[in-house]
């Protein structure tokens, strides 16, 4: 009897160690959803040029014309799409029986967050040449366009 | 080209430009904020919508230094 109550003591510890000793199994986490990248955004790209004699608030040529008086200040509009940092250059030049100069070159560097409208102009105080001239839009110093405009 | 065949005198040809988006401008030797604001903006009251766009980079309007890249806001 004794042994008997030994050997029931015995059986009911080791069903209690393995009862205790049993681990719920914790549930898988659910798979990770696959990592989404948001889309780079698109760089700065130049869209239209125009040229006029006037600009609103906007940057943009309120009339476009591509033959002016000799006295007007001469405006080329830019819009650009995109984002980011770019430089903008534009040069001017006169053409006349084959031959080429320089009339002005300027940059500007911008820091865009969307569409913009950047605008450059120029003027001479005595009057322009009559003539056919080009200005040519350059992004990062890569050709991005050109305007042919007449001073008649 | 004049009479003479020669190319036209451009060398008195004033020029300028301008962005909706914010321009970057790099300080030379010489500036100042108002001279910048002239330049940017024909107004060179307007100083401190430059200073006020760099407080990042500016701690006092007249200490700027070449070389620096401060921001133009639009006009």
């Amino acid at each position: 009897m004794k042994t008997l109550l030994h050997c029931l003591t015995i059986a009911a510890a080791v069903l209690l160690f393995a009862a205790c000793g049993k681990k719920e199994e914790a549930p898988k986490p659910a798979p990770a959803p696959p990592a989404t990248v948001a889309p780079a955004p698109a760089p700065v790209a130049v869209a239209t040029i125009t040229v006029g004699k006037a600009i609103g608030a906007d940057r943009k040529v309120s009339a476009p014309v591509d033959a002016f008086a000799k006295g007007d200040t001469i405006y080329a509009s830019i819009d650009t799409s995109g984002s980011g940092n770019a430089t903008l250059k534009a040069k001017w030049t006169y053409e006349k029986a084959g031959k080429t100069a320089i009339v002005k070159e300027d940059s500007q560097a911008l820091a865009a967050t969307g569409p913009a409208t950047s605008e450059f102009h120029i003027a001479k105080p005595d009057g322009w040449p009559a003539g056919d001239y080009v200005v040519e839009i350059f992004l990062d110093d890569k050709p991005a366009g050109t305007k042919k405009f007449a001073v008649k | 080209m004049t009479d003479d065949g020669k190319m036209p005198d451009f060398s008195n040809v004033q020029g300028g430009s301008s962005s909706t988006a914010t321009k970057i401008y790099v300080v030379v030797a010489g500036d100042s904020l108002s001279r910048i604001a002239k330049r940017e903006y024909g107004d060179a009251n307007l100083w401190k919508r430059i200073f006020d766009a760099n407080t990042d980079l500016l701690k006092d309007p007249d200490k700027i230094f070449p070389g620096q890249k401060l921001k133009i806001p639009p006009k």
